[in-house]
């Protein structure tokens, strides 16, 4: 069982991936506009790298309402408990 | 030539690589027309593009624009002159045109193949770039189960007939290319291919996880219609060939025929003799006593390679970078056209080092897994196939003859007059388009200005009788047939008669092919009033063995810095015709 912390972390390590800036630090409210480079592009990638690292699978449905990083921690709690 | 092994093939390693190129290498104009969005191919394409020393510069149609950019002569896709084009076509576009299409069913894979071929036609009149067309992935939808395969009208059916009529037509295309997505998705398994949430998030062919896959197999087509081609094939023979070491177990004690329990040998063999009936040529690289090894090829009963199959034989105790740089003057090919089989990691390692040119493929500890490991890396793309290549390795066979022969002549004049060479000098004929296609893709040594001119190009030369004058030469002499070997385009210039490319296969050098070609320009010259004939030598990694080529006919260096490469001009009247020892005949036989 992950703890939200631990998920908070993970989900940060894949946020700083994917857009390749080591001190990107993203939370609850940070949306697309916040973070340079996430665009739809960028978007279906992060998708691919969250399932990946954290071993679970959204619907088509719940990957195009996500709005903000706080509705990706909430989706991906939701999948790992 | 690079080839990543396929752990490489990593989606989101290579967005990262992309992301770091420092730009270099050799150009290349590549377009994305697809009926899927292409954005997430283009950082793969760059970084594979890169790792080949290609610096790939790509344009992207807008998303479903395959019709409208290939129709209209004024689209993006002209204006950006793409060296290749590359079409790539969707499963999903193709399910919802199948339930959509107002016409008989049964009239559907006819008419959506004449749409793609009629898409191919419109790019090849506009452009001379080659296309690579994509099959389509078979879908999984049976709505009669196994029944299916008795119904012609469905999806699945129709699908795999579009696949058959993509490959057929694309053969009565010239310069059409096959990317065969089909084959990638299912070695992989299509469950896994096809990614339906990205398909609706994104229109994406496939799993991110699979498009480096695709990428690689678009570069592998690419870089083949640029010329870049395995020609040799250099094997080991112990643990490689057969099992056990012959010098140790002796000729009855090896893994091969009935003693090859698993069959693995059997199976590399016949692999290898097929590449060898494909035209490329086969080496022997091994450290045992000559003898002994040969002897296996001359009297193993299990042996499917024998001594005729094998261009260069070397079995000797040297190590083998020096005898894989001997094969290579022997067979006149270039390092990274050659590729090196070797059970031992060390030989692998040693040669890898020496000679880094020279591709060398990991082989898995499991001899029934050699096919595989090999065949996966795709080394072996072709871009085009011609009936000399079935001759190849006989070719060289007869090359060694001609060598022996020249020992018992004291001069190099008795020699070739010998020889009895017939050539036959034609203005290119349609019928020969292929193979001269294939020598302009193909020959980098004895190749002056390095023009890659397409098919469709050379079709276009040989109809404009006012200003090209583009001919080629096909030999034999009395020990075989080299075939058409020589390529001179010569294009007119006001009064001048500028040779455009001048390329000869290096099978037959130094026996008066070029001095006949150079007489031919000048005859050419004189009969259509030209005063002075133009030559250039445009420098590339390869071609150093002809950059006096024109000063050895007499030509002078003519001072025009805007120029590409060196260029040279003589005057017609100063031109002494070379005597040669080869006669003209008008027919190939």
């Amino acid at each position: 069982m992950m703890t939200q912390v631990q998920i908070n972390e993970k989900l940060n390590g894949v946020f700083r991936d994917i857009f390749d800036v080591p001190e990107l630090v993203v939370g609850d409210t940070t949306t697309a506009n916040d973070v340079e480079g996430w665009d739809s592009l960028a978007h279906v990638d992060l998708i691919v790298a969250v399932e990946s690292a954290f071993n679970v699978r959204f619907t088509t449905k719940e990957v195009k309402a996500l709005a903000n990083v706080g509705d990706f921690i909430r989706l991906i709690e939701r999948r790992v408990k | 030539m690079l080839k990543p092994d396929r752990s490489e093939l990593d989606y989101f390693k290579l967005v990262k690589q992309a992301r770091r190129l420092t730009p270099g290498g050799r150009r290349l104009k590549l377009a994305l027309l697809g009926d899927v969005s292409t954005q997430h191919l283009v950082p793969l394409l760059r970084a594979l593009f890169a790792s080949n020393g290609v610096d790939a510069e790509i344009y992207e149609a807008g998303f479903d624009t395959i019709e409208l950019e290939a129709l209209d002569p004024a689209s993006g896709l002209y204006a950006f002159l793409p060296d290749v084009v590359v079409i790539l076509q969707s499963i999903g576009k193709l399910k919802s045109t199948f339930y959509e299409f107002p016409g008989e069913r049964g009239n559907f894979v006819v008419t959506k193949a004449t749409q793609i071929e009629e898409v191919w036609k419109a790019i090849r009149a506009r452009t001379g770039a080659p296309i690579v067309q994509s099959t389509f992935v078979l879908p999984y939808e049976r709505p009669f189960g196994n029944y299916g395969f008795a119904i012609a009208d469905t999806i699945h059916g129709a699908a795999s007939e579009l696949n058959r009529e993509i490959s057929v037509r694309a053969r009565n295309n010239p310069g059409v290319l096959v990317n065969d997505v089909d084959y990638l998705a299912a070695w992989v398994g299509r469950s896994h291919f096809i990614d339906e949430k990205l398909w609706s998030l994104s229109k994406s062919l496939c799993a991110l996880g699979f498009l480096p896959d695709v990428a690689q197999n678009i570069v592998d087509i690419a870089l083949a219609s640029q010329g870049r081609a395995v020609k040799c094939v250099v094997l080991d023979l112990d643990n490689t060939l057969w099992g056990g070491v012959v010098g140790d177990d002796g000729i009855d004690g090896i893994e091969l025929g009935d003693r090859d329990e698993t069959g693995a040998f059997r199976a590399l063999q016949l692999f290898v003799r097929e590449l060898g009936r494909r035209g490329i040529l086969l080496a022997v690289c091994s450290k045992n006593t000559d003898s002994v090894a040969r002897k296996v090829f001359q009297e193993h009963p299990g042996m499917v390679l024998r001594e005729e199959h094998i261009a260069a034989f070397v079995a000797n105790w040297e190590d083998k970078a020096t005898n894989i740089r001997r094969i290579r003057d022997k067979l006149n090919i270039g390092f990274d056209t050659m590729v090196f089989l070797d059970d031992n990691p060390f030989e692998r390692n040693l040669v890898r080092q020496l000679l880094p040119e020279v591709i060398v493929p990991e082989l898995p500890e499991d001899p029934q897994l050699y096919v595989r490991a090999i065949t996966e890396l795709n080394l072996f793309e072709a871009a085009s196939h011609s009936a000399l290549d079935l001759q190849r390795g006989a070719l060289y066979k007869e090359q060694e003859e001609r060598e022996a022969e020249s020992l018992r002549f004291g001069s190099l004049d008795e020699y070739l007059k010998s020889l009895e060479t017939n050539a036959r000098v034609a203005r290119f004929e349609p019928r020969d388009l292929p193979r001269i296609a294939q020598l302009i893709q193909r020959s980098n040594q004895f190749n002056l200005t390095t023009r890659r001119h397409s098919e469709a190009e050379c079709e276009a030369m040989l109809n404009d009788e006012a200003n090209y004058f583009p001919f080629s030469i096909t030999v034999r002499d009395r020990f075989g047939d080299f075939g058409l070997i020589n390529v001179v385009i010569l294009r007119r210039q006001g009064g001048m008669l500028e040779v455009d490319t001048f390329i000869m296969s290096c099978r037959v050098l130094q026996r008066g092919v070029e001095q006949l070609a150079m007489n031919k320009i000048f005859e050419q010259a004189r009969r259509v009033g030209c005063t002075r004939v133009l030559g250039r030598y445009i420098p590339t990694a390869k071609n150093e063995m002809v950059r006096d080529f024109y000063e050895r006919f007499g030509f002078g260096r003519i001072d025009a810095p805007e120029a590409d490469g060196a260029l040279f001009g003589l005057d017609v009247v100063e031109y002494v015709p070379r005597e040669i020892f080869i006669r003209e005949v008008s027919t190939d036989k």
